[in-house]
């Protein structure tokens, strides 16, 4: 027990001493779990809120549509409540195809006659307001968000305004904006939203210019095998012998329903992947970076009597438990960003539900293996360090680079003390490139999505990007969470480096060298292998976008990707300039006399 | 020079660290005249102020009050810009610890001071094999501090301090960390840069070292309790007993 104590005192007493490193750890860590748990938790996300929103609403397996109102049509479908394997139905009823118009927009939309009350198959469940009176709609709540519309404005339907009297959701039909079912005549549908209105609100719309169709819900006894339902079952097929008609079981509603997210998910799973590895590089550099005083806290812990398990339980505790409440902030945040993702349309019902077993094993086992990766090689070192020497100075010696420090000492001044400070350290200006290579991926990502014209649906305008506007946001959050983390990451860097190289630079302006020259000398030494980072960012985005694309992707012009990577080192320069320059503010004889090897 | 003669003035010069009752003034009220070609030795126990003289005589921290001046400018003034100016052609340090840049050669350490006064790589690189050849490490330019002795490293930071010949060359316990046989390559070193005229400063714990020198400055408490000239040093009783007279 008292070992514990003392292990939980030394690591409380370590993040008091280094809050912002334990902050940035923490965010690092949050973004990848956070990003992670998305990209996992979308897959299969969609079919699960269909089927929570099939089972509140008593959504039907099968819906038949007939594009008429034929008499004739009407039996054929009646005659399918006698059709095998049938347990219930509702209708037939009606559905006009027409405009609905709210606050200045207008949108294509389906309008359902709706019964006083609804039947025992599909039974719309309101989220708000009341169901459908005779001179009040109720507006499926994806088409009603599209229109901004709310319980007790007006919406303009066949001309003529109604107040909406409820928003409701429903598993009979696809997500906005695919709600018609089937398109006027029986053709392909050009999107649209639903509406259930009155039989008597609806008599405007019998016009021979307004298409209509008729539909019937049907529960079947065993809804696995509604793709298999047929007209043509003898008992029935008579009736269809002259009536055209459309089935759509309810796996195919569910399929469509995923349509939404599909171009999404692979922008979070490789977003993850890359955040991931953002959280790595910039984790190892903090590690490395507190190595040499590591080191001494090991030297001290030895001469007063720890052993190695209790250093190692002292060093690695730390971060174990920052990873975890990281892990754990992640898997919050994940879980209030998620409606929002995985329920663009607002079609469907998003119950509360915490994240999957699996989710918490994978974000865990990912949280704990970045803070292990990044602190077991500095831990086992300074373990391995003897207690002398890790008292005395437990920093690494750098290597010598002749050829890197030959080739500086053509360059000026503040290049001279850039090259030199990445030759010190030549992994960390290669994990630098890498995690900006890594960022300039995403951002080349969002210029060539936001580069492809919208495709859309020409009745419904504000409908017209929805699955777009899905993407682009997804992919926007991605780059930003990617941008927040490069930038934190270039500033620890850049203060590493700083802090590592204080008697170097000391010795340097003792020497000679003036605050303005270490201040540009440390931000050369992140903006150097920036460039290469960046560059080498824009053909593997390229890269990544292509294997994604169709034939009709659109490209953006060369210049925008070069302006874009370009624009990544002024950004570094005014990112690593602060720390820079308060490093290079130090004064020069405290730190030589603090610093004496 | 200036009209005085003096290199280094110094005027009613006060470092203060603290306030209140923590008030504690490092250097207190000191004036000072260092003559060109003056090997000055500054003496006292530890924390009596003598690095921080001359941290404040080279520019490298800031008076208090008082005023340095430097080949007759007035250096305390200066801004942090200037200051890095002066130090690369007026002033050399050599400091107890070596400070040489770790991952440099000594070749490479000895070119720096040249290569930031804006020297040519191939000047600088000439320049820093003379010195060293000057001073017995040809055969070790190419090699790390850490792979030469102390004495070694200390003969770098001596060709690294005076690769800009500076006007004045400021030691702070150069032979603090080394044994017998490397203090006398080191005041060999101080004996040959004497004989070339060269203005020293040399604070030490060190009597073998103070005997060497032309003055002996005694500190206490931040102020001067001695000052006294030296004559015959170098070839004096002390001079001798350590191997540097005739």
């Amino acid at each position: 027990m008292g070992r514990v104590l003392l292990v939980l005192r030394l690591v409380a007493a370590d993040v008091r001493r280094h809050p912002a490193q334990a902050a940035m750890l923490l965010v690092s860590i949050t973004t990848a779990t956070a990003m992670l748990s998305l990209g996992v938790a979308l897959h299969g996300a969609t079919e699960k809120l269909y089927q929570n929103t099939r089972e509140a609403t008593a959504g039907p397996d099968v819906v038949a549509y007939s594009p008429d109102t034929r008499r004739t049509t009407i039996t054929a479908l009646q005659s399918l409540r006698q059709a095998p394997g049938v347990l219930a139905h509702s209708g037939p009823y009606r559905q006009y195809y027409t405009t609905l118009t709210a606050h200045g927009a207008t949108g294509a939309a389906v309008v359902q006659v709706a019964d006083p009350a609804p039947g025992p198959v599909d039974r719309p469940l309101l989220t708000s307001g009341g169901w459908v009176r005779p001179g009040g709609v109720v507006v499926e709540r994806g088409f009603a968000t599209a229109l901004d519309v709310r319980v007790g404005d007006h919406v303009t339907v066949a001309g003529r305004p109604l107040p909406v009297t409820g928003i409701a959701v429903t598993a009979a039909r696809a997500v906005y904006p695919w709600a018609p079912g089937i398109g006027p005549h029986g053709g392909p549908s050009d999107g649209g939203g639903l509406v259930w209105a009155a039989e008597r609100d609806t008599r405007a719309l019998r016009s021979p210019d307004v298409p209509v169709t008729s539909f019937i819900n049907l529960k079947l006894r065993d809804p696995g095998t509604a793709r298999a339902f047929t007209t043509r079952d003898p008992a029935i097929a008579p009736a269809f012998e002259h009536t055209w008609v459309n089935v759509r079981a309810w796996q195919d509603v569910a399929r469509q329903d995923s349509v939404m997210l599909r171009d999404s998910q692979p922008i979070l799973v490789i977003g993850s992947w890359l955040i991931a590895f953002l959280a790595i590089g910039g984790l190892a550099t903090l590690a490395v970076g507190r190595a040499t005083a590591q080191t001494r806290r090991v030297g001290l812990l030895k001469a007063v009597g720890a052993t190695p398990g209790l250093i190692a339980a002292v060093l690695l505790a730390e971060y174990v438990t920052l990873a975890l409440l990281a892990d754990a902030l992640g898997l919050v945040a994940a879980r209030l960003i998620e409606p929002a993702i995985v329920n663009p349309s607002a079609s469907l019902l998003t119950t509360a539900t915490g994240p999957a077993g699996g989710t918490v094993a994978v974000t865990t086992v990912v949280a704990l293996a970045v803070a292990g990766l990044t602190t077991l090689g500095p831990t086992v070192r300074a373990l391995r360090t003897e207690t002398v020497a890790a008292l005395a100075d437990g920093a690494r010696q750098p290597r010598h680079r002749a050829h890197l420090t030959r080739i500086s000492a053509l360059l000026p001044t503040s290049l001279l003390l850039g090259t030199r400070l990445i030759a010190r350290r030549p992994g960390r200006a290669f994990l630098h490139a890498c995690t900006t290579a890594a960022t300039m991926t995403t951002v080349t990502g969002l210029i060539v999505i936001h580069a492809q014209t919208a495709t859309g649906y020409p009745g419904s305008p504000m409908a017209n990007d929805l699955r777009d506007a899905q993407q682009h946001h997804v992919i926007l959050a991605v780059t930003a969470a990617m941008i927040v983390l490069a930038a934190v990451n270039t500033l620890t860097a850049a203060w590493t480096t700083a802090e590592e190289a204080r008697r170097t630079m000391a010795v340097a302006r003792a020497l000679g060298a003036t605050p303005g020259q270490v201040t540009a000398g440390l931000s050369a030494a992140q903006v150097l292998p920036t460039l290469p980072g960046a560059l080498a960012g824009v053909p593997l985005g390229l890269l990544v976008c292509l294997l994604f694309s169709g034939p009709d992707t659109t490209w953006p012009p060369a210049w925008s990707l070069l302006a874009a990577a370009l624009t990544v080192l002024p950004v570094t320069a005014a990112l690593t300039a602060i720390p820079a320059r308060i490093a290079a503010r130090r004064p020069v004889a405290p730190t030589l006399s603090a610093e004496a090897p | 020079m200036n009209e005085s003669g003096g290199v280094l003035r110094v005027r009613g010069l006060c470092k203060e660290h603290g306030e209140g009752q923590g008030l504690v003034r490092a250097v207190d009220e000191v004036d000072l005249d260092v003559p060109a070609a003056q090997t000055l030795a500054v003496m006292g126990p530890s924390g009596c102020g003598k690095s921080t003289l001359l941290h404040l005589m080279g520019g490298l921290e800031r008076p208090t009050r008082g005023e340095v001046r430097l080949d007759g400018r007035r250096i305390d003034t200066l801004s942090e810009r200037a200051l890095a100016r002066l130090r690369r052609r007026s002033v050399g340090f050599v400091f107890q610890a070596f400070h040489l840049v770790e991952e440099l050669s000594a070749a490479e350490n000895v070119e720096l001071p040249a290569l930031l006064a804006g020297c040519s790589p191939r000047a600088a690189r000439r320049r820093a094999a003379a010195l060293l050849e000057r001073f017995g490490l040809a055969d070790r330019a190419r090699h790390l501090p850490w792979q030469l002795s102390g004495g070694q490293r200390q003969r770098v930071a001596i060709a690294r301090a005076i690769a800009n010949e500076p006007l004045v060359l400021l030691a702070d316990e150069p032979t603090g960390n080394l044994g017998t046989g490397a203090t006398l390559d080191v005041l060999r070193l101080f004996s040959e840069l004497r004989a070339a005229g060269q203005t020293l400063v040399i604070v030490t714990h060190d009597e073998r070292v103070a005997s060497t020198a032309d003055r002996l400055i005694s500190m206490r408490d931040g102020t001067f309790v001695d000052d006294t000239r030296l004559a015959g040093s170098n070839t004096g009783r002390l001079g001798g007993m350590i191997g540097l007279g005739d």
